[in-house]
């Protein structure tokens, strides 16, 4: 996928230490690494630190950046490094309490009770997974990155990509309540 | 570029690209071989139902996205260079003072520059004592034990002759009545007494605390 129209110029810029253009490219990226982070870390008291950490990151490191990969690649990866040491500091892992708020409700009243019983499932099953397996699912589903690119963000082989994103598959799927099944057949039956 | 499909194990190929077909990201190669792997896996094909509903559902995962410009805006102005702002308060001023002095060059010279001060202070100090005794200093008076009225026509002189043959001194008076407090010592308080009233300056010499000599 090219990167969006200007995104280089605007890393360009905050090269140049452009203030304006660092608030552009921040409220652009603050979603998708916020989200990306989320999934990640899974402790809802990093996640600010390390999108403060990685933004503050790419306002240092831009004039060093050459354009070798996309400006999204770039930063992502500066995201996943900075949360792989944040989680090495929180080794333990606990309840994220506040992960139910972050869960945008179906506005389908009919469907909102299923919605939120598979979306609990969802996050559970996430919960298993390891923060590398996470982040290629969340690569990979949400923000609909090829395998090449997300090789590029996490920093190893293609296939290792594939292969954990073949494993954390199983595990979601395994841990998926019935309804989750009887869902997709009754879907694919209709 | 393309990765290719291995022609010897299409099924674990298709069913590890998935994920990316579901998403659209696959080539187009790569998209045609896997859509004919699908038409005749009837288990891929149920993988790829349940990767939409998976897509669904972490789409729909919404994390909630606080407004932290402000915040990260906030640290940003921290790290940039920042104006030189005098210090107002004394708090701010002794800091500043202490930052200094705390400096090891500073603290040598600041150490003998206080020892000499320190020095200088006692000295002074000591300079400044008084020779002298003032009224409230010193130990306190002794106590009258006699009381004397010397005539009304008595000198100066006469009374201190008078004083000076019972060895006793006044410490105090005189009296509404005129009378003089006096102290003698007291084991020759009776001498003293009869001296005093064996004077032909003095009118009256008595005991006035009713202390016995010793």
């Amino acid at each position: 996928m090219p990167a969006p129209v200007g995104e280089r110029e605007l890393l360009t810029r905050v090269g140049n230490q452009d203030i304006a253009a660092f608030e552009e490219l921040y409220r652009m990226y603050q979603s998708r690494l916020t989200r990306f982070l989320a999934t990640v870390l899974q402790r809802s008291q990093l996640i600010e630190e390390v999108l403060d950490d990685t933004m503050m990151t790419v306002w240092r490191s831009a004039a060093n950046f050459r354009g070798a990969s996309k400006p999204s690649t770039w930063i992502f990866a500066i995201a996943y490094r900075k949360a792989l040491k944040a989680r090495a500091r929180w080794p333990e892992p606990h309840e994220d309490d506040e992960f139910d708020t972050r869960v945008d409700p179906d506005p389908r009243a009919d469907e909102r009770l299923q919605h939120h019983k598979l979306g609990d499932a969802l996050r559970r099953a996430m919960e298993l997974l390891s923060p590398e397996h996470r982040a290629v699912v969340d690569l990979t589903y949400f923000h609909g990155l090829h395998y090449r690119e997300i090789a590029e963000i996490v920093g190893c082989p293609v296939d290792t990509v594939k292969t954990r994103m073949f494993h954390a598959r199983r595990k979601l799927r395994t841990a998926m309540p019935g309804d989750f099944q009887d869902w997709i057949w009754s879907q694919n039956d209709g | 570029m393309a990765d290719p499909i291995n022609p010897a194990q299409p099924h674990d190929e298709a069913e590890e690209l998935l994920p990316w077909y579901a998403t659209g990201r696959l080539e187009a190669v790569q998209r045609e071989r896997v859509e004919a792997h699908l038409a005749k896996c009837a288990d891929c094909q149920a993988q790829l139902a349940t990767e939409r509903r998976l897509i669904e559902q972490f789409r729909a995962f919404s994390p909630e996205v606080e407004s932290g410009w402000n915040r990260l805006a906030g640290k940003l102005a921290q790290e940039r260079p920042k104006p030189i702002r005098r210090r107002t308060s004394f708090k701010g001023f002794a800091d500043g003072i202490w930052a200094v002095f705390s400096q090891p060059a500073v603290a040598a010279l600041a150490t003998a520059q206080l020892a000499f001060l320190v020095l200088a202070s006692g000295t002074l100090l000591w300079l400044s004592q008084p020779t002298y005794r003032t009224l409230g200093s010193g130990s306190a008076p002794a106590s009258a034990n006699v009381i004397v009225m010397f005539r009304a026509d008595s000198t100066d002189r006469q009374v201190r002759g008078a004083l000076g043959t019972a060895n006793a001194s006044i410490v105090g008076g005189p009296t509404s009545s005129g009378a003089y407090l006096v102290h003698v010592e007291p084991r020759r308080r009776q001498l003293a007494l009869a001296k005093l009233q064996a004077s032909g300056d003095v009118q009256l010499a008595q005991p006035i605390d009713g202390a016995s000599e010793q």
